[in-house]
Parts: structure tokens; C-alpha cells; sequence
């Protein structure tokens, strides 16, 4: 028993001390890492594919004021699968490595954004318009 | 509540964790705080065997049927002042089954809460993040977002103006 | 060795009209109709002629359908490589089945699950009472019905609490749970004690039912499941998602290309090494010896780090969705994964070699605990637990899934029957996970990692599939349904078969014991639970209220 205890003992010594220097020094998450998300609003365009996939249902689509659609992301239920950076069409939501999440208000951890939605004239359905200003600039400065 | 954890916890704290409900991973996560590689002990935090004995409750997972009234006792249970972590996307929220019917939901329905860690399962660098934000050690670093696309006319007026950040 | 075939025909020969179908659904699986009246004289002639191995019991509501609920028992031929499902069509107005719990023991929480999520009244049944819902949950509402909306919360009636056991003359009863410091998870133990020795116990588990299997069932779809699947547990959670995605795709015939069962491969065995080295570390924390934890857990996070790496999180790698697998494993990172490994498997050698000797721990795990063969057999438990009384089932070998028919490696067996053998069981385990890993990476070819998947999955197949989890055998059976989603799903993880054995192995043990023997289980209360599960007494550990201690 005592060549064991020994043995035992070698061991922790041979292993030294492994501390990592967190929270003095920064420990970021290796590349391709699911953390908290993040979305582009500019390429948005409100087609809520994400809220179809999402398994936790945290992503909530609302419809207000002719034509605003908002979009809330809830982040206490997110589990951070990244089901909706898969299936954005746009690239809009991404993943980033944010992994220091910790507040003492649930307010704090929700992303809402705002687009506005035209609808279509000839089959009704919602689609998002161009900025005018991008307009413009193809179509120049004219009425 | 700042000012209290600053004046009374400044050494350390020691925790007792409970599982409500939840799928291990949390509670995993916990123990794996405490192993050589973050070592949580050179904080001076301590997981005690009793309630009594503790300053924090650190609860994982959504709180059942079964576990709500057990959950009510144990936090009367530990003596004042005391701090309550929510560890996980289900302590926070209610997680994928916020709904589900053998369900209460999140910790904060049952029980007042303090701090939340959300994460499926948080990192254990995000819980020591997380015990070192409510010591006021460092700050938070999350906070709402809201974004509205502009340059649209806007038709009636919003009744929510959430404060904006970022 | 017995085909399909010859099962179809002996039972049919034997039982003539009373077998209403009987057909290969999915290849190597039988479903087998039978009349309600032969369900006993079929279930008699299979234990005593062919001797299945028994899985588990499960109920569908049929009731929109053609008025009835079908009661199915599923049952293994291990060394042929066949399941058998023989299927119980009950009215719906009166429903009510024989028991089979007295001739198979390890039948006993499954029918009472049954009765309890669905109201099949079990005739017969030696212990009928409430085994899953909450202690607070009304009688007559039964949650698995499909008119019961799955997020309706009824009111509460708390005089439906569960009776336990009264304790026999002469003993004391001691209330484990639970809240306990050594248990992860809420469950509760009542023992009956005489002195130091344990006379007998009860259970009331369940305290992590969260109504899984009816949320899948009401609201989410095929690929939205595989995430909440990987959520019954924190630690072998990459098995169920694999073992419910199989079951979907042999019930509808995808294909799931080669690489992509190869990355299945890796990362169930990755997993099986880091809750090895968990359960050494809680096993030894559980005894009192605080640097075995430390040092196997040391070991055991490079895993965890690989891991978050190849799949983007350290636990819940969210990797499986239905048809393949959704990220690569790229050549780039091979070299780490087997730099990794191997400095895993030195150091775990180095652990083995310093810890077998060590008759400190000889004299804590060795004859403690005993579980014989012969109460192994008829409560049907699995896993690293059976192995260890001298049982070699595995499901790697007997139902081979993902890559291993194509892959060489040994099953861990010991005759010991004790604590110390079930250690040894699953530290072979952690060296042959670590071979199994390079075999794979050597032989994994290149192509694509997601297979075809039709637009719409048909509806109305069926199909099981067995996994080995770290602690024992998973079983998963699918049925598809309508709208691209499955009508039902139902799970069994292996701790359910495992626990029931703890009555049998503790008694004549002392109180001191209790926690490493049930650690031996390597038990996991939240896969026991997804369905609810109703723990016995009360029982905030600490603090006992007036009432409480009157009431005893």
C-alpha cells in the first residue's frame, strides 16, 4: 500500500501546478466557438426563419404598426446551438465567442431589432425594401 | 445589494449547489471549477455539505413540480445575508421546457435571485466571471441591445423606448 | 443462430390465430400483434424457449387513430442482433393490461410509468403505485394522452403523495435525498436500518421529470429534437441525440454517409473517456479520497478543451442533426486529437498502476455491493454494472450502430460482482475508447458528411435503436407521424434499468456504504427522468420542519 500512496504522490508532483491565470488574464474560446449572438441588422430581412428552428422557441416575432416587424432574441433561453446561424439565408445572426454573460438583471441579456417591411403588390407577401438611400445611388439623384 | 456583498463578502464565500431539475451539465461545470485547472478554492470558495453553512446557493437547471416546495425550505434554510446564482440557460429562463407541464420555470419564480450565469453549460471561466462580478471585483460586460433600422417613416408613435446601448 | 424468420414462424406456429401480424419492419427488427388475451402465454413461451433479453415497455395513444392504445414490450436477441417488439392493441373505454412484472422482474417501473403518463390500468402488478408524476399531480389527468396539451399545468392536489414503505419491526429509518451533498441530483432513498446494517429501502426518484418526450411530440420538429435530446443529460447527452437520430433514419430508410459515421464514432467515445475519468473522480470524492478527484479530473479536461474545439462547445456539441452529422472533423486538427489521446492514456496508466495496489481502497470497494448474475438477469440491468457480475452485453457489439461493425476493439469483462470490479470495467473501457479513437481517425475516408433527407419523412414507421452509453445501454423508439414530426418518442435511459437493482445490492450493507454503492451505478437521475418522475417523501435534507418530523 505504501509503494501505492507513493506512486499516487509522484504523481501530483510531476504534474505541478496547472492553474490557468484566469480572471487576471483574458482566456478566450478556441476559433468556431457557439457563444452569445449577434445580429446585422442591415442584412436583416425579416423572413423569421430563425424563429422556425430555434428548439428553445427564444426568438419572438412580432408585427406592429403597419408594416414594423420586431424581432426579440432571448438570451436566458438561448442554448447557443447556432441552428439560426445555419439557416439565415442572409448571414444576418452570427455566433460570436462572447462567453462572459453573467448580470444580475434579466433585462440585460436581450437583442431586439426593428426592421420595416413592405408588402408586395401583385402577391401581398412582406418583403423588406431597399434603403432609399442605396436607392439613389443607382438610380441617381432624381425624382 | 452591491454595497452589502462588498462589506460582507470580501474574503470569501462558501457555496452550497443544488440541482433543480437539470441535466448534469452545470452541475459538471461547477464541480469542474473547482479542479486544479481554475481552481475557485484560491478565492477562498468552499462547497459546504449544508445549507446552513453557506453563504451563496448556486441552483442549475428549471425548477420541477416536485423540486418547487423542496427549493422554498432549502433557501429559507440558509441564514442571512445570502446571494443566490441562477447557473445555466435553465435557471435563467426555463430552458427548452420552459413550458413544459411537469414544470414551474426559471429559478426566479420560486425564489428571489441575484445573479445570473447564462450558458448551455457556461464555461467554468464564466461562472468564476460570474462570482467575480457579484464580489465587485470586475464589471459586467452584457447589456441590452436594441436596434431599429432608420431612414423609414414612422407611422405611429412606439410605446416602449427600451434604453439603448451599443 | 435464430433469423427473423424463424422467430416470425415458431411464434406463429405456436400461437396460430392469435397472432394478428407479425412483419420485418426495419431490417433485424420484428413487430409482433397480438391479442390482449395471449399477451401472458406469449410472454411465458419467449422466456422459456428463445430467452430475449428485456428492454423496455412503452404505450402510444392511438386513440384519433383506430380507438386504442398500443402497449408495446421490446425485447433483444443479443448474440443474433435482433429486437423484438410484440405489440397490445387495449380499448381506449376500458383500459387495462395483465402485468408481466411477475414473471420479468425488471418490468416493474416500466409498466408503472405506463399507467401513470398514460392510465393503462396494470392487472396484477405486485407494487402499482405512483411512480413518475409530481406527489402534487391530481389522478385521472394523465400527461401522455394526446388530448392533454403538453404546457397545461392542473392544480394541485397534494394528498396524492406516495405512500413509501413501512419500516419492518425493530428498525430505524434513515432519509437520504433529496438534497445531499454527495448526490448531483434530487432523489430520495429512504432506508430501513437495524444498527449499522441495512434491513431494506425505498425510492422516490424522479424529481427531474420535465415532460421531454411531450414536448417533442407536441411542438418541435425532427432536427429541432436532436438538441433537446442532447439535454436529457449534461454527460452522455451526444448519445441520446445519436441514438434518437438512428432511430429516425432506419425508420425512414436515409442513408447516413460513411464519414459522417465515422465523426459519430469519434465523438461517442471521446465521450465515454471523459465520463469515465468523471465517475473516477466522483467515485473517490465519494470515499473520501480528494486527490484521486483532483488528479482524474486533471486528466480529463484536455478532452473537454479537444472537444470545444472540433465541435464548438464543451459539452453539448450539438453536432448531430438527421442525416449526417452538421460540422467536419478537418485532417488539420487529426494530429492534436491523437497528441491528446495518448497523453490521456499515459496518464491514465499512471493512475491504474498507482491505484490497483492501494489496499486502502481494497478494503472500501472490494466485496461491497454485490450484485450476483442471477439478480442481474431478472432485473435486466446494463452496462458497466453487469459487466462486472460477469455479463458481457454491449451494444457496440450486439446491435452495432454509427461505424462499429467496421471497427475492432474487446469488451471489458470482470467476475467479481463488486464495487472493485466495476472500476476495473470502466477503466479498461477508457484505454480501449482511446484505441477505438485512432482506429477511427486511420480509417475514416473523405466524402460527404450529410446524407440525402426527403423534404417530407413518411409517416406512420417505426423503428428502435440501442446505444452504449458510458453508463449502459440507451434505447430510443421512434414513430413518425404526420406534418414532419413524430407522433411518438419514447426513451430509456440506462440508469432506469440500474436503479432498480439497489434494493437487491445494499441490503445487509452498512449506512456508511449507501452513497459509494449507489456511485457504483454510476447513476444519472436527469436520463432516468425525462419522464416525471415523483420522488418519495418529502425531503429538504436539512431542515425538518414540525411537520415533518411528526409525521416520521
Amino acid at each position: 500500500m505504501f509503494i501505492s500512496k507513493l506512486k499516487q504522490v509522484l504523481i501530483c508532483l510531476k504534474a505541478g501546478r496547472v492553474t490557468l491565470p484566469y480572471p487576471y488574464e483574458p482566456s478566450p474560446p478556441p476559433e468556431g466557438f457557439r457563444g452569445k449572438l449577434k445580429v446585422d441588422i442591415d442584412k436583416c430581412i425579416g423572413c423569421a426563419g430563425c424563429a422556425n428552428v430555434c428548439p428553445s422557441g427564444a426568438i419572438e416575432v412580432t408585427d406592429f404598426d403597419k408594416g414594423w416587424r420586431r424581432i426579440q432574441f432571448h438570451l436566458t433561453r438561448c442554448i447557443s446551438c447556432g441552428r439560426c446561424e445555419e439557416v439565415c439565408p442572409e448571414e444576418a445572426v452570427k455566433l460570436t465567442d462572447e462567453f462572459e454573460l453573467s448580470t444580475n438583471t434579466k433585462e440585460d441579456l436581450a437583442v431586439t431589432i426593428e426592421v420595416y417591411m413592405d408588402t408586395c403588390q401583385r402577391c401581398a407577401r412582406c418583403f423588406k425594401p431597399e434603403h432609399p438611400l442605396d436607392k439613389m445611388m443607382i438610380t441617381g439623384f432624381r425624382e | 445589494m452591491f454595497s452589502i456583498l462588498e462589506k460582507c463578502f470580501k474574503k470569501s464565500i462558501w457555496v452550497y449547489h443544488t440541482n433543480a431539475s437539470a441535466c448534469n451539465g452545470c452541475d459538471i461545470e461547477i464541480i469542474n471549477a473547482l479542479t486544479p485547472f481554475y481552481d475557485a478554492e484560491r478565492f477562498g470558495i468552499k462547497l459546504v455539505g449544508s445549507p446552513r453553512h453557506a453563504d451563496a446557493l448556486l441552483v442549475t437547471g428549471a425548477v420541477s413540480r416536485q423540486v418547487c416546495p423542496r427549493l422554498k425550505t432549502l433557501y429559507e434554510s440558509v441564514p442571512d445575508p445570502k446571494v443566490v446564482f441562477a447557473i445555466g440557460s435553465c435557471a435563467t429562463g426555463g430552458g427548452i421546457w420552459f413550458d413544459s407541464y411537469n414544470m414551474v420555470g426559471g429559478v426566479d419564480k420560486v425564489i428571489p435571485v441575484n445573479f445570473y450565469i447564462p450558458g448551455c453549460p457556461p464555461r467554468p471561466e464564466a461562472i468564476l466571471f460570474g462570482v467575480a462580478v457579484a464580489l465587485g471585483l470586475v464589471d459586467k460586460k452584457v447589456a441590452a441591445e436594441y436596434l431599429k433600422e432608420k431612414g423609414f417613416p414612422e407611422l405611429i408613435k412606439q410605446e416602449q423606448q427600451t434604453t439603448v446601448n451599443e | 443462430m435464430l433469423t427473423t424468420r424463424e422467430i416470425i414462424e415458431t411464434l406463429k406456429t405456436k400461437f396460430n390465430k392469435q397472432i394478428l401480424k407479425a412483419e420485418e419492419k426495419v431490417s433485424d427488427q420484428v413487430f409482433v400483434r397480438v391479442v390482449p388475451d395471449a399477451l401472458i402465454p406469449v410472454i411465458c413461451f419467449l422466456n422459456k424457449t428463445l430467452s430475449p433479453r428485456f428492454l423496455i415497455n412503452s404505450a402510444t395513444d392511438m386513440v384519433r387513430q383506430d380507438g386504442k392504445y398500443i402497449v408495446s414490450y421490446i425485447f433483444s436477441f443479443d448474440s443474433e442482433k435482433i429486437f423484438l417488439c410484440i405489440q397490445v392493441a387495449v380499448d381506449a373505454a376500458e383500459p387495462g393490461i395483465d402485468s408481466i412484472t411477475p414473471i420479468i422482474a425488471g418490468a416493474n417501473w416500466s409498466e408503472r410509468e405506463t399507467r401513470d403518463l398514460l392510465g393503462i390500468n396494470l392487472r396484477n402488478h405486485p407494487d402499482p403505485r405512483r411512480l413518475v408524476l409530481a406527489d402534487d399531480w391530481p389522478e385521472g389527468v394523465y400527461p401522455l394522452r394526446k388530448d392533454f396539451p403538453y404546457d397545461y399545468k392542473p392544480p394541485s392536489e397534494p394528498q396524492n403523495k406516495v405512500p413509501l414503505k413501512k419500516p419492518p419491526e425493530g428498525t430505524k429509518v434513515i432519509p437520504i435525498g433529496p438534497f445531499y451533498p454527495v448526490l448531483e441530483e434530487p432523489a430520495y432513498f429512504k432506508l430501513f436500518v437495524d444498527g449499522e446494517t441495512i434491513v431494506d429501502c425505498d425510492y422516490r426518484g424522479f424529481y427531474s421529470h420535465r415532460g421531454i418526450e411531450k414536448i417533442a411530440e407536441s411542438k418541435l420538429t425532427y432536427n429541432q429534437i436532436c438538441f433537446i435530446a442532447e439535454r436529457i443529460c449534461g454527460i452522455c447527452g451526444f448519445i441520446h441525440s445519436t441514438c434518437y437520430c438512428e432511430a429516425v433514419e432506419r425508420a425512414a430508410g436515409i442513408e447516413v454517409p460513411l464519414r459522417a459515421r465515422y465523426i459519430r464514432t469519434i465523438m461517442l467515445e471521446l465521450e465515454r473517456i471523459h465520463s469515465h475519468l468523471l465517475w473516477l473522480g466522483i467515485a473517490a470524492h465519494i470515499i473520501g479520497f480528494d486527490t484521486l478527484l483532483m488528479q482524474s479530473w486533471r486528466i480529463r479536461e484536455p478532452v473537454m478543451w479537444l472537444c470545444e474545439k472540433i465541435s464548438g462547445n464543451r459539452k453539448t456539441y450539438g453536432m448531430n442533426l438527421i442525416g449526417g452529422v452538421r460540422r467536419d472533423i478537418p485532417s488539420g486538427i487529426h494530429d492534436e486529437i491523437i497528441r491528446v489521446i495518448e497523453k490521456i492514456e499515459r496518464e491514465t496508466k499512471e493512475v491504474i498502476d498507482a491505484v490497483v495496489g492501494d489496499t486502502s481502497l481494497h478494503l472500501r470497494l472490494k466485496d461491497v455491493g454485490i450484485l450476483t448474475e442471477e439478480v442481474a438477469r431478472s432485473i435486466c440491468t446494463v452496462g458497466p454494472t453487469v459487466r462486472g457480475s460477469g455479463i458481457g452485453i454491449d451494444s457496440r457489439v450486439d446491435h452495432p450502430y454509427a461505424a462499429y461493425e467496421l471497427i475492432d476493439f474487446e469488451v471489458a469483462v470482470e467476475t467479481g460482482c463488486d464495487i472493485w470490479a466495476r472500476t476495473l470495467v470502466r477503466l479498461k473501457e477508457t484505454i480501449e475508447a482511446i484505441k477505438i479513437v485512432k482506429q477511427c481517425l486511420l480509417e475514416m475516408p473523405d466524402g460527404p458528411i450529410m446524407g440525402e433527407v426527403m423534404e417530407e419523412i413518411p409517416s406512420g414507421r417505426e423503428a428502435i435503436c440501442c446505444v452504449e452509453a458510458p453508463r449502459g445501454e440507451a434505447i430510443h423508439y421512434v414513430q413518425t407521424g404526420e406534418d414532419n414530426r413524430p407522433y411518438r418518442w419514447k426513451v430509456r435511459a440506462p440508469t432506469y434499468a440500474n436503479l432498480q437493482c439497489v434494493p437487491y445490492i445494499i441490503k445487509g450493507e452498512r449506512i456508511a456504504d449507501v452513497p459509494i454503492i449507489v456511485g457504483s451505478l454510476d447513476p444519472c437521475y436527469s436520463c432516468t427522468e425525462r419522464m416525471a418522475i415523483v420522488d418519495v417523501k418529502t425531503g429538504a435534507e436539512k431542515v425538518y420542519t414540525k411537520e415533518e418530523i411528526i409525521k416520521g
